[in-house]
């Protein structure tokens, strides 16, 4: 992989896959029912907050030229501590990535393949995602950078083409469920930008390692327009979202865009769009922990790895047993991985070794 | 070494070959469901009370193969059916089971609940129907006066061979006439959950039965009606004017069709209008003008005291549509009288109507809640003050802004 570098564009469609895929999923209706009226102001919050993080994680990478925070982890703690993490990013991306396939599968096959065994639906993925990872990395960023304007764009599309259904004065009242809640608890929400995660570990890949401020800064920007966009259109278009459990919110958004009466089921072509985008995040996650399994290991080749880590991915997304178990997941523990992982974990790492470089280069430049 | 990579390479298309078979035999099942051999396309869905707590439920579908043979000429026969079950999901199961087919509502374009039941509630059958994922959110909801069935039986439309065709429109006359509401389902199931709004149906009849005595003639009579009450005579058995307003679930009352203009006016779901307002000149005539709302109706609500006191200003511009002799309506003095006598009328029209809503049905089916958020800082203070309950203490307060510009075609005679 670090053959093929990653120019600063594809790199800030990287970063947006993993928030793009999880508003497909049901994101936009957990940011919802947590911050209720006062979502948008919570969206302008939080994603001020993630701006100043990514700032802080970039200059703290920034002592660590060329190192993603696995090389980072061994400086700090050594071989045993880089394990440990790489481990974890490992998991992390694997779970997130399959429990995330399964509500997706789940949704499809409510819509569209209601005779077909889940195992099936999975499996599709999983082949696509095999098969792009026999090419090159480039392959799938090059996809990515293709498909995932083609997703934003169809997120514009959404919200001006239900513009007319809108009931703007949803946003009020201004502050939810109270100051409280909408600040402090809805910190919470800082999990939507797990995209992230993927910064942590961009540095070695980049052709202008410079740019990693831009790179930072631009696609979480682009996040966030993009996640205030998806969930004001759900905001001003249903009051049910609020108390009413439904899959995909998205999609049944997608299901009252009319045109006239010849533009009518343009949902089909969104459902194509997302499926198309669910199986690059999948390509990309799948790529980046082989990429640490690989660090971690020293083997020569990530060939070996694709079936297994795609097979892994079909057994970790069969593990709940219905879409309960798998929604319960996605809603109530996923947002702590995010928090813990990319929030706690990683930003401490990055502290910590910034302190111990600091303290190595006191000690060597300090006269004898 | 060579004999090696051909295996390997007979294993690798063996493997995808396989691999091809059991994708093709694992979404076969669900092609099959879905293939239109295997569908009844339900058109409309009418939905009656039953004996013993029962529904009757009725479909309507659509007979692709006999509209082909009988031509384009030819009205194309549909096919209709009726079952009695507990619930709307146990007769689609039941009618399965009869048909021979699945039954696919991904083409049903309205659904028709009898008065009766609307009363009881319908909240179990509308949430049912949001869960089938083959409904469409733009599927309209029709409370029919008399039963759901017969109304299904008496609609015939005249002008239009495939009776899905007529469902797919039969709305449209909504934005220039205003007399009945593009009511959804989509629409109604957010209105139920909805703690600032009440649901609306549009509320169905049949033009073949009417009042006895139903001897008047004055010219606000006509716009005073609504189905099952109307002057109309013809081939469509059924007919479609004035709103089935509902609390929560329950059907609370019915509006005429000027108070549905009403509503839509309110509302902001209306292009354009005719009305007949008295003549300044004469008391005894009517002058019609065709009205345009000049933007949104602003609505103003306040909530400082417990009962909500809400303002209403609405502008139109008018042309007027009757002529008469001795028209003389490019007199700027006329066209101020008469646009002076329209406001009165529309803001007397209005305020009966909005107290209609507030203390007869004790429903927001205005959507007014929407306009009192913004009085509250957080969702509890909202909650608190119990919008839905209160609002049947309102007070309004209807300001209307008309300017009559001209004629049409002739303007003096």
């Amino acid at each position: 992989m670090t053959k093929s570098k990653i120019g600063t564009v594809e790199a800030i469609m990287l970063v947006l896959t993993i928030i793009v895929t999880h508003t497909i999923s049901s994101l936009p209706r957990e940011i919802l029912v947590s911050s209720k009226s006062a979502t948008i102001i919570n969206l302008i919050f939080i994603s001020t907050l993630v701006i100043l993080f990514s700032y802080l994680v970039v200059r703290l990478m920034k002592n660590f030229a060329g190192s993603d925070i696995i090389d980072i982890s061994e400086y700090l703690g050594g071989k045993v501590f880089k394990n440990i993490v790489g481990i974890i990013f490992i998991l992390y991306f694997l779970v997130s990535s399959s429990i995330l396939l399964r509500n997706f599968c789940e949704s499809l096959k409510i819509i569209y393949y209601p005779m077909t065994n889940i195992v099936f639906i999975i499996a599709l993925f999983i082949l696509a995602i095999c098969t792009a990872n026999r090419l090159d990395f480039n392959a799938s960023l090059k996809t990515n950078l293709l498909i995932i304007p083609l997703v934003l764009a169809s997120i514009v599309f959404l919200f001006f083409a239900n513009m007319n259904k809108f009931v703007p004065q949803r946003i009020f009242p201004i502050f939810g469920d109270g100051l409280f809640n909408t600040f402090l608890l809805g910190l919470g929400n800082l999990s939507a930008f797990g995209g992230i995660s993927f910064l942590y570990f961009l540095p070695p890949y980049l052709k202008e390692p410079e740019k990693m401020k831009k790179i930072a800064l631009i696609s979480i920007g682009i996040s966030a327009i993009y996640l205030i966009l998806c969930v004001s259109t759900l905001l001003f278009m249903f009051s049910f979202f609020i108390n009413t459990n439904e899959i995909t919110p998205l999609y049944n958004a997608t299901r009252y865009i009319e045109i006239g009466t010849f533009f009518q089921r343009l949902e089909s072509v969104f459902l194509l769009i997302w499926i198309i985008a669910f199986a690059c995040y999948l390509s990309i996650t799948s790529k980046f922990a082989m990429s640490i399994f690989k660090k971690l290991t020293n083997i020569e080749t990530k060939k070996p790895l694709i079936d297994i880590f795609g097979i892994l991915i079909l057994g970790i997304s069969l593990i709940p047993k219905n879409y309960a178990i798998s929604d319960k997941f996605e809603t109530e523990i996923y947002p702590y991985l995010v928090l813990g992982i990319t929030f706690f974990l990683g930003i401490s790492i990055l502290i910590l070794a910034n302190l111990l470089k600091k303290k190595q280069k006191n000690v060597t430049s300090k006269p004898e | 070494m060579k004999g090696g990579v051909i295996l390997n390479k007979i294993a690798q298309n063996l493997f995808i070959f396989i691999l091809v078979i059991v994708f093709i035999m694992a979404f076969s099942s669900s092609y099959l469901s879905l293939s239109i051999d295997n569908l009844a396309y339900v058109l409309v869905i009418g939905i009656d009370k039953g004996k013993d707590n029962n529904l009757e439920v009725s479909f309507q579908f659509s007979t692709a193969s006999k509209a082909a043979e009988g031509g384009s000429s030819q009205k194309s026969p549909s096919v209709m059916d009726t079952v009695e079950a507990p619930s709307l999901s146990t007769a689609i199961n039941l009618m399965d089971s009869y048909m021979g087919k699945e039954l696919n509502m991904s083409h049903c374009k309205v659904i028709i609940f009898s008065e009766e039941l609307a009363e009881e509630g319908i909240s179990e059958e509308i949430y049912t129907l949001i869960n089938d994922s083959q409904v469409r959110p733009s599927a309209n909801i029709v409370v029919s006066k008399c039963n759901a069935k017969l109304y299904m039986e008496q609609t015939s439309p005249e002008l239009e061979n495939l009776i899905s065709k007529y469902y797919e429109i039969f709305t449209n006359s909504s934005k220039y006439t205003g007399f009945k509401p593009n009511a959804t389902i989509g629409d109604f199931f957010n209105a139920i959950i909805c703690k600032t709004c009440e649901p609306v149906a549009i509320l169905g009849g049949l033009s073949t039965e009417k009042p006895e005595n139903q001897t008047s003639n004055h010219i606000q009579e006509n716009y005073n009606v609504k189905s099952n009450q109307t002057p109309i005579e013809g081939e469509n058995g059924s007919e479609n004017i004035g709103i089935a307003a509902f609390k929560d679930d329950k059907l609370i009352g019915e509006l005429c069709a000027l108070e549905t203009t009403t509503f839509l006016a309110i509302t902001n779901k209306i292009d354009r209008f005719l009305i007949s307002v008295p003549d300044p000149d004469d008391v005894n005539s009517y002058i019609d003008i065709y009205l345009y709302p000049k933007g949104s109706t602003s609505i103003d609500v306040d909530t400082s005291s417990a009962s909500p006191f809400i303002k209403v200003k609405a502008g139109f511009t008018g042309k007027i549509y009757s002529m008469s002799n001795n028209s003389q309506y490019l007199d700027p003095e006329i066209l101020k009288n008469l646009s002076e006598t329209c406001n009165k009328y529309l803001e007397s029209v209005f305020t009966d109507y909005l107290y209609k809503t507030s203390k007869d049905f004790k429903s927001d089916i205005n959507g007014f809640g929407k306009y009192a958020l913004n009085n509250f800082f957080t969702t509890q203070d909202f909650n608190d003050y119990n919008w839905l309950n209160n609002y049947q203490n309102a007070f309004f307060e209807v300001q209307i802004d008309t300017s009559i510009k001209s004629s049409m075609l002739i303007t003096e005679t």
